[in-house]
């Protein structure tokens, strides 16, 4: 059997994250159209699938996910399904804590207000 | 019961999607984007899923394509894969890739001098494509461009015919008229400057059809004598008067009147040359005869330019009715003609832009062949390689894809300097190819890079096609292992390399050919003397606003010669209202007292004092004008010696009246050399030159010789033109220049052009040298065994030399015959840049093949002696 290579946490991109976290809300069901379905809903905005698999393939590569061939009920015969490793749940934990200190001290709310109470409010 | 068919996404989505994911996740997402189509059909309908599947295709392209490359750049296979077929995509063509690479840096110089090669030839076609393209190819600024056209009737149109025929032009839709008119600008707190203009009649700028940036063009009635005198400007010279667009409406002083400024034209807008900066409404007097305007017709709606025949004829007619022609040479009834607009704006710098765009295209070839035969080279040094592989299994096929992953990797890298060395030589070409005032219009853009890539990638194509044929016709693969072990011999008989050869000595005798052409023009049209002193002098052409009177542009012209004079290093400071070699000028008609029989024209030119002696022309015989020669003193005129020689054969011209100005006439005092008093083709003419301080009129123009110490005086011009800007109210200076660029300039469009394809052709020699010798060592190196054998068993090195030199010779000869019969076909292309020399001269074709067969000898002597030299001992031993 192949000895797992010990891979440290690291920070993430925007996108990575958001993949990331689609793959983590999925669980069971993580597949690349799946993954890329639940990112579409979350985010309200269009997502390729290509962009999915190459962002999968690099995540992977990193050692942040892992896939496996999975037997499918349906039309295909197996999938490849992704889960999230140790590694790359720390580095989830880490990026977003990296990110609520940035934003701690971050006050944009008062700034908006400042511009335009109104659109602020909203 | 038949299933209702489910819908499936469009066609060219799957297949984007199974060109670009690796076999072992093709079906899966396949099968899921279905669904999800399937599921969006049933949701959104049937369009709406379509166009998202394009979308999901289209935005997944770059993606999928990058990891496909990055998967076989880095070799990550995912977990999930492991068992699956297929393996990575692109595989077998990233190691070939890598090889190509791995290989070519190991071997630098092979791989630098290929590159050197391939970049030379593509970045000097992108170069020289991107000028031509600029302006052969780009829309002229004229709407639908191909129904406009220029009247050519054997001579330029005078107002009177053009009015005459104003209402009914058969055949047109509008036809509008303009002569060049450049006018002085007076601008609040700024020197007095000329800006190049021309004078239109009402319609033109209708019949170009760009409507006005700011503002409007002419309405009709504005070009009649009466009329409020109105303008339009140049975006240019709009930017320069400060963008104001409340200055429409206002007045400008152009030409020393108050004009109105009625537009703007939009940026980017010219006529009739790029250097045109304001455009003036004529004032057409229906009584002028005199002839200067050119006639610019757009042609009635489903007409062609090339069929207009019928309606010039008619239009020939017209004017027969209408116009009398006494002279036959200024008769416009007899060839009635029509040029397209293109080919009358950018006709001229056609055939230089050709020749040299030919000869870059040349160069590229030879480049292909050299780079051919280099990697020929590297086949055979790698026979080993390739036979070992092939015994492995390697199909040709494949190991022609290793053929073209190095030809493509070295055309990518070839073409990105090429593009490089485009930019950088770009400026050098636009000034010395002679585009005139066409060069403003050549400006670099992106295209020259993908004009580099194109080149390079098509060369390496040809590279790896070309060399690619050696490998498919090798037979049976394995057999090169065979051959290797004999040394070579057997092996490939090298007839392609040959036949490269050949190729590039053919093209390199093409270019010789047309450089040889070229130079003889030029040292033809160099030998003509023009009659002046050509070093030592600078030019100035100024301009004095229309409205001063005669007596001030005296004082003008008088006032600025002591502060020219004073400028250090002068010595003598000439003026004259046309200078030699420049074109015809004016030429008027020829009498003298008591030769009532003699009816001529002879050029005629108003001169200061001092002129001859700024030309450097001589006085024979007689005197020069002298001080005492001034207004209200008897007039005088000095004639050359054609003018003698031509009228006064066996008198003496001295004390002879000729009548010029008017009844009173002026008496030659002297004759002065000859000077080429139109263009430098024509020669000497006759002609008489008289003092502008004697004559009741003067033109506006006034060109100034200084003549200085030494020959150098090229810093001078700075200063002149200071010194003018700043001591005259009533000068404008035009341009200043050397008198020995003025010079070059008339030998015209081909002196410029020789320098270029002199260049190109020693590139051509030198490239075409190394190929010969590339090609002959390889022959050596590949029979270096056999030549062992050959010395040891007594053969004289001599011998051998004889023959490897004969070999090269014999095939620089083949190539030099199939180069001179491309030459002669080929030539033609030249014929209007030539000079005293005829398309199919023998001594340049004679001189192109000599030059090429000690070029090619010297190249294949090189590794023949090499050959010679060796101890056949130590080379049978090592092979």
């Amino acid at each position: 059997m192949k000895r797992q290579k010990r891979v440290e946490p690291t920070l993430l991109g925007a996108f990575e994250e958001q993949v990331m976290l689609a793959v983590v809300r999925t669980s069971t069901d993580a597949y690349g159209m799946n993954v890329r379905r639940e990112l579409e809903e979350v985010t309200r905005r269009e997502v390729t699938i290509g962009s999915v698999y190459a962002t999968l393939d690099r995540l992977e590569a990193k050692g942040l996910v892992t896939s496996s061939r999975v037997p499918a009920d349906s039309d295909v015969s197996s999938r490849r399904m992704f889960v999230v490793t140790p590694a790359g749940a720390q580095s989830l934990v880490l990026t977003r804590s990296m990110r609520d200190r940035l934003w701690n001290s971050a006050n944009v709310r008062i700034m908006l207000e400042a511009l335009s109470p109104a659109r602020a409010r909203q | 019961m038949t299933a209702a068919r489910r819908p499936s996404p469009p066609l060219g989505v799957r297949a984007i999607f199974r060109a670009l994911i690796p076999i072992a996740e093709r079906d899966e997402v396949l099968t899921e984007l279905a669904a999800e189509f399937e599921r969006r059909v049933k949701t959104d309908g049937r369009a709406a899923a379509r166009r998202w599947a394009w979308r999901q295709a289209l935005g997944s392209a770059p993606a999928l394509v990058r990891r496909g490359w990055w998967r076989g750049m880095t070799g990550f296979e995912p977990e999930a894969n492991r068992l699956r077929p297929g393996g990575p995509m692109y595989e077998s063509w990233i190691m070939d890739v890598r090889y190509a690479a791995r290989h070519l840096l190991r071997r630098p110089i092979y791989a630098g001098l290929a590159i050197a090669t391939l970049a030379l030839g593509a970045g000097g076609m992108a170069a020289v494509y991107s000028v031509a393209d600029a302006i052969l190819r780009d829309p002229l600024p004229i709407v639908r461009e191909q129904q406009v056209g220029v009247l050519w009737f054997g001579g330029s149109w005078r107002e009177q015919e053009f009015l005459g025929l104003r209402p009914n032009f058969p055949g047109f839709q509008r036809m509008g008229a303009y002569r060049p008119d450049d006018v002085t600008l007076e601008f609040a707190g700024q020197p007095l400057k000329l800006i190049p203009g021309v004078a239109v009649s009402s319609e033109l700028l209708e019949v170009l059809g760009t409507p006005a940036f700011l503002g409007r063009t002419f309405r009709p009635g504005e070009d009649v004598l009466s009329a409020e005198l109105v303008v339009v400007l140049s975006y240019s010279l709009w930017q320069e008067l400060g963008s104001d667009p409340n200055l429409i409406g206002k007045p400008l002083q152009l030409g020393g009147l108050p004009r109105t400024v009625v537009g703007v034209m939009p940026q980017g807008f010219w006529f009739p040359s790029p250097t045109i900066r304001v455009w003036t409404a004529a004032r057409m007097d229906p009584n002028n005869r005199s002839g200067r305007y050119t006639l610019v017709g757009r042609i009635a709606e489903g007409q062609s330019i090339a069929h207009m025949d019928g309606q010039l004829r008619a239009l020939a007619g017209l004017l027969a009715a209408n116009f009398q022609y006494p002279n036959p040479q200024w008769d416009k009834t007899r060839n009635p003609s029509m040029t397209s607009a293109r080919e009358f704006f950018v006709g001229d710098v056609k055939p230089a832009l050709i020749a040299t765009l030919a000869a870059m295209a040349v160069i590229l070839l030879i480049a292909c062949a050299n780079v051919a035969a280099l990697v020929l080279g590297q086949v055979d040094a790698r026979a080993n390689d390739l036979g070992v592989r092939a015994a492995l299994g390697a199909t040709r096929q494949r190991l022609i894809q290793q053929l073209l992953a190095e030809s493509l990797l070295l055309g990518t890298v070839a073409g990105l300097c090429g593009a490089a060395l485009a930019v950088a030589g770009f400026t050098i070409l636009v000034d010395s190819l002679p585009l005139g005032a066409l060069r403003e219009t050549a400006r670099l853009d992106w295209g020259v890079f993908g004009a580099s890539m194109i080149a390079a990638l098509a060369a390496a194509l040809i590279v790896a096609f070309v060399a690619g044929i050696a490998l498919w016709r090798g037979g049976s693969l394995q057999s090169v292992l065979a051959t290797t072990r004999t040394g070579g011999v057997g092996a490939r008989g090298g007839s392609l390399e040959s036949l490269l050869v050949v190729a590039q000595m053919a093209l390199a005798v093409l270019l010789a050919a047309g450089a040889g052409l070229l130079i003889r023009s030029v040292v033809n049209l160099r030998a003509i003397d023009p009659g002046i002193q050509v070093d030592g002098a600078v030019v100035v052409d100024t301009t004095m606003p229309a409205r001063l009177s005669v007596d001030e542009r005296k004082l003008a012209i008088d006032g600025i010669l002591p502060a020219l004079r004073a400028l250090p290093g002068v010595h003598v400071v000439g003026a004259a209202q046309k200078l030699p070699i420049r074109g015809s000028g004016d030429n008027w008609s020829l009498t003298v007292r008591g030769r009532d029989d003699l009816r001529a024209t002879t050029a005629t030119r108003m001169v200061t004092h001092d002129y001859f002696a700024a030309m450097g022309m001589k006085i024979h015989r007689g005197r020069g004008f002298a001080a005492s020669d001034r207004a209200g003193t008897e007039r005088v005129v000095i004639v050359n010696e054609a003018l003698v020689a031509k009228f006064f054969p066996n008198e003496d011209p001295i004390g002879q009246v000729v009548q010029t100005v008017d009844a009173a006439g002026e008496r030659i005092i002297g004759v002065v050399s000859n000077a080429a008093e139109a263009t430098l083709v024509e020669g000497a003419v006759p002609a008489r030159y008289l003092l502008v301080s004697q004559m009741p009129f003067l033109y506006s123009q006034m060109s100034f010789v200084i003549r200085a110490d030494g020959s150098d005086v090229a810093p001078l011009v700075k200063a002149v033109r200071e010194t003018i800007e700043r001591e005259s109210r009533h000068l404008a200076v035009q341009q200043a220049t050397t008198l020995r660029n003025m010079f070059d300039l008339a030998v015209g469009p081909v002196g410029q052009v020789v320098i270029l394809v002199g260049v190109l052709t020693v590139l051509a020699l030198v490239l075409g040298a190394v190929g010969v010798y590339g090609v002959i060592s390889h022959f050596v190196q590949r029979r270096s065994r056999e030549f062992a054998i050959r010395l040891a068993l007594g053969q004289s090195p001599a011998h051998i030399v004889r023959r490897i030199v004969a070999r090269g010779a014999a095939l620089v000869a083949l190539g030099g015959t199939v180069g001179v019969v491309l030459a002669v076909l080929v030539a033609r292309l030249l014929t209007s840049l030539l000079y005293g020399v005829d398309a199919s001269d023998p001594m340049s074709m004679a001189g192109a093949v000599a030059i090429l067969v000690v070029v090619g000898m010297l190249a294949a002597l090189v590794p023949a002696r090499r050959a010679s030299s060796t101890d056949p001992a130590t080379l049978l031993r090592e092979s």
